[in-house]
């Protein structure tokens, strides 16, 4: 994308909305900005429709800061809560069925190859447990086996929230949601340990609390996928709507849960991505 | 690989054409082989597997620029879903079970305003287990707002395919169209087939002709509405949904006249003045015309309507047609007899239409079973 | 020839009764002939029973799939008869008033005497060829059976011209990649390993059609 593109024809301005004249005038497109910036700048989420205190919009909001790239950032989402917001996220991207995200991802990041060989086209799928670990974990791990070049990032809420709150393939053994009246029988599947098995060459599983930490695990995520091949990163993003907390008690309950040693930060980095991150640190200096 | 040159659609389906003693699957290489298509991408099932195997010689070859064997077909029609989403011209094969595995990413295409052109090369759906001909799956496909054409012969199946892609990137078409060919007794008959050089090809897709924005990141809008429409209200919604719906609904017709321009009406006929007429599509238009030649050569007055586009169906064609004949017989490849269905919705006198022979799950229809019907109708 | 002559090839998974059907239309159409030639649809498997489809005449050919109503019959193995290894029982089910059934064996087989009353009933002419004995002398391999079987065809009735049979065969084995199913494509690769060259190839295959020509003989059916 080239900034110019992003301009209102002239004689349009007075129509069109305030948001929308702000992304233009102070986005981040084109500028390097993090999570150390919000606030600074007009961020690519425009307000969000999801519940107060979801993990998941605080989640998404560090991640699109986090972008490297945005101008040129396509997103797949899946369906869940996460799929209401991204109709107000400023990038292209596009919401098909609930599971085939990653099947997706592969065809829009191979045709952007296609289109574009000399251009970096980051190519993102956004997707909730359900989509990811559930429904759609062939075509996830199927993406990681064939090594297309995207990065999948889970946004962990631990059930399935849209739906009115069922258990996933990711709630914790034991929990009680609906459709597990007895508690969940089995433990929660540990995605992090496929998906290093399957092939991606960059693995985290960071959390909101921590937004320093998750920014740089999506910067290398993604800065891996574009040279050596997918990568994977979990966000755990609670749900107070469905696991029943006060809405100011998100970040507490990360904080909780990592000090309880139930869901824990990790960071795993083939040789190739610890090698290609040395390089590009070298560079930098 | 051959070189190759972008020559105007008309000028490579009205090129001197050379016969090949082929098999369908082939005459899909061929077609593939001239259509300019950027990616592929397959996944086995039979009776289509060879289609797509040879589409997968021709990436080999360099016709193709990527192509790859997905992991199911709902995964493929995603993935082919999201590189036209993305901007290139794409093309895959399913049939059967593979159609219905794949069943709710169709419902999805023509909403999302996608091009692209899949063959299906029909086969009967389980239980209990058959792989062998039947056209059951197109039943499900009329109401997924795809365009459907239906092959005959493997000459039909080749210039189908070839102008699918012409019709179903028209801006104010740009719905995907589904080339659906009996399996078997078209992918895996040998047949002459007559076919254009080699050397020219269709012109590329140009992906900003497209009505929808382009996932690329490369042309605007960036943010398409301030709510979904799912959080709005139901009145909202309704508005939103209705008319897009309706929009796809007049690009399927806008297609007509790209249907009359690259492949004639979207019937042909034969006879059509006679006082029984065989109305079918696919291979039940083959039997048909055994059936037909037979019951001349015994004085019978009978002629032959071939249905080439069964969505958008040519509903004012066939009310016409049908008011003017004494009995209307519709010999099927299926169960359920979807065609004799849709021929009735239009037809003003249903009760002279016999929805039938059917033969399914198998075997080939006998001539003689369109011609017991033939008889009894004209008692 | 004015009418539409159907054949109907019976036989075992990897005895290229597909491949013969091919060679055979494809000879039909070089004679200048309409011809359509399809596998029986079903799945492909190594010594499961196996039929393919061979329509020729000088007039188009709409009809698809398989026949019902074969004027020729072509048996590629004794036990599609002895075990009843075939799609259509009895095995000359369908076969057409003074039709001809051409049988893979090197002797006469003990066929019901019901059977041998009806195929005389309908002035059938039986012949018997060892076809892949002859293979295996003549061509080196049990996979020229089928070639054996077309030269025994050939013996019989000169349905397609030797020349076109030549060059369909040369065109087959010599030319581009040939497709008529996965399994098929497999079994061509053994088939060429076991020629140095592909001329020899042909040489060889059309050598046994020569020859197998002379080694069909007419079984008597007395009513």
């Amino acid at each position: 994308m080239i900034k110019s593109m992003f301009q209102i024809s002239p004689g349009f301005e007075d129509i069109m909305p305030a948001e929308y004249l702000e992304l233009i005038e102070n986005g981040p497109f084109e500028k390097r900005v993090g999570v150390s910036d919000l606030g600074a700048f007009k961020e690519l989420l425009e307000e969000h429709p999801l519940c107060a205190g979801c993990g998941l919009a605080l989640s998404l909001r560090l991640i699109l800061a986090s972008l490297p790239n945005p101008e040129d950032t396509i997103i797949i989402g899946s369906t869940g809560c996460s799929a209401l917001a991204f109709p107000q996220v400023a990038l292209h991207n596009i919401h098909s069925l609930f599971g085939n995200q990653n099947a997706v991802a592969s065809g829009v990041k191979r045709a952007l190859n296609l289109r574009f060989p000399d251009k970096i086209k980051d190519v993102v799928v956004i997707a909730g447990d359900g989509a990811t670990a559930d429904i759609g974990l062939d075509m996830v791990l199927h993406s990681w086996f064939r090594q297309e070049k995207i990065t999948t990032i889970m946004l962990d809420n631990e059930a399935y929230a849209n739906t009115g709150g069922q258990e996933s393939g990711m709630s914790p053994k034991g929990t009680v949601l609906n459709m597990a009246p007895k508690g969940k029988t089995f433990s929660k599947v540990s995605i992090p340990e496929l998906a290093r098995e399957a092939g991606c060459a960059y693995v985290a599983s960071v959390n909101p609390a921590q937004p320093k930490k998750l920014e740089k695990a999506i910067v290398r995520g993604i800065l891996a996928a574009r040279e050596l091949g997918p990568t994977y990163i979990q966000v755990f993003s609670p749900c107070p709507t469905n696991y029943k907390f006060k809405p100011n008690e998100t970040i507490s309950k990360v904080r909780l849960r990592e000090k309880e040693g139930t869901y824990e930060t990790k960071e795993f980095l083939s040789t190739e991505a610890r090698e290609l991150f040395a390089r590009l640190e070298e560079e930098k200096k | 690989m051959i070189e190759q040159r972008v020559v105007e659609p008309l000028q490579l389906f009205n090129a001197k054409k050379e016969p090949q003693f082929i098999t369908g699957s082939e005459a899909v290489r061929e077609a593939i082989r001239r259509a300019n298509v950027e990616m592929a991408i397959s996944y086995p099932i039979t009776p289509q597997s060879e289609s797509m195997h040879l589409v997968g010689d021709l990436f080999a070859e360099g016709y193709i620029k990527e192509y790859f064997r997905g992991e199911n077909e709902f995964a493929v029609m995603s993935s082919i879903a999201g590189a036209s989403m993305a901007g290139v011209r794409v093309f895959t094969a399913t049939g059967g079970p593979g159609t219905l595995r794949a069943f709710e990413v169709f419902s999805t295409w023509a909403g999302a305003r996608l091009p692209i052109v899949c063959a299906f090369m029909t086969r009967g759906i389980n239980s209990p287990l058959t792989i062998q001909p039947d056209t059951i799956e197109m039943a499900f496909m009329l109401d997924t707002g795809i365009l459907m054409l239906h092959a005959e012969t493997a000459q039909d199946l080749h210039d189908m395919l070839l102008s699918s892609f012409m019709i179903a990137e028209q801006t104010e078409v740009h719905i995907p169209v589904g080339v659906f060919v009996d399996g078997f007794f078209v992918t895996h008959t040998r047949d002459k087939v007559n076919i254009a050089p080699a050397d020219m090809k269709l012109p590329p897709y140009d992906p900003y002709s497209s009505p929808v924005p382009v996932m690329d990141m490369e042309n605007v809008p960036f943010r398409q509405m301030r709510d979904p429409f799912v959080m709005k209200s139901n009145y909202v919604s309704y508005s939103a949904h209705a008319s897009w719906q309706q929009e796809v609904m007049a690009a399927a017709e806008r297609a007509r006249k790209y249907i009359n321009q690259y492949l004639g009406e979207l019937i042909e006929t034969e006879n059509p003045d006679a006082d029984i007429l065989l109305i079918g599509s696919g291979t039940a238009v083959s039997q048909s015309r055994e059936a037909m030649a037979i019951a001349r050569s015994e004085g019978f007055n009978v002629g032959l309507v071939k249905i080439k586009s069964v969505r958008p169906f040519p509903a004012q064609e066939i009310k016409e047609l049908v008011k003017h004949a004494k009995a209307v017989i519709v010999p099927e490849f299926n169960r359920v007899g979807w065609l004799a269905r849709e021929i009735k919705s239009v037809a003003e006198e249903t009760t002279k239409i016999v929805a039938g022979p059917r033969v399914y799950g198998g075997m080939t229809m006998p001539p003689e079973m369109i011609l017991d019907e033939i008889r009894r109708t004209s008692v | 020839m004015n009418q539409k002559i159907s054949i109907r090839m019976s036989g075992l998974g990897g005895q290229g009764v597909v491949t013969a059907a091919h060679i055979l239309g494809s000879a039909a159409t070089r004679d200048g002939k309409d011809s359509t030639v399809n596998p029986f649809f079903g799945a492909e498997k190594r010594l499961a029973p196996a039929e393919s489809y061979v329509r020729i005449s000088d007039k188009t050919i709409h009809e698809r799939g398989e026949i019902l109503f074969p004027d020729i019959i072509m048996i590629f193995h004794p036990h599609v008869i002895t075990l009843g290894k075939c799609y259509t029982m009895p095995f000359f089910e369908g076969l057409q008033k003074e039709g001809i059934i051409i049988v893979n064996s090197d002797e006469p087989l003990p066929l019901q005497k019901d059977d041998l009353t009806k195929l005389a009933e309908l002035s059938a002419r039986l012949f018997y060829i060892p076809a892949t004995q002859l293979a295996i002398d003549l061509g080196g391999t049990d996979l020229s059976t089928n070639m054996s079987m077309l030269g025994g065809l050939l013996g019989v009735t000169k349905i397609v011209s030797r020349d076109a049979l030549e060059e369909s065969l040369a065109e087959r084995f010599g030319g581009g990649q040939f497709v008529a199913s996965g399994t098929t494509a497999a079994l061509d690769d053994a088939l060429k390993g076991k020629y140095t060259k592909v001329a020899q190839l042909i040489e060889k295959n059309m050598e046994v059609v020569d020859q197998a020509s002379k080694f069909v003989t007419e079984y008597k059916l007395l009513i």
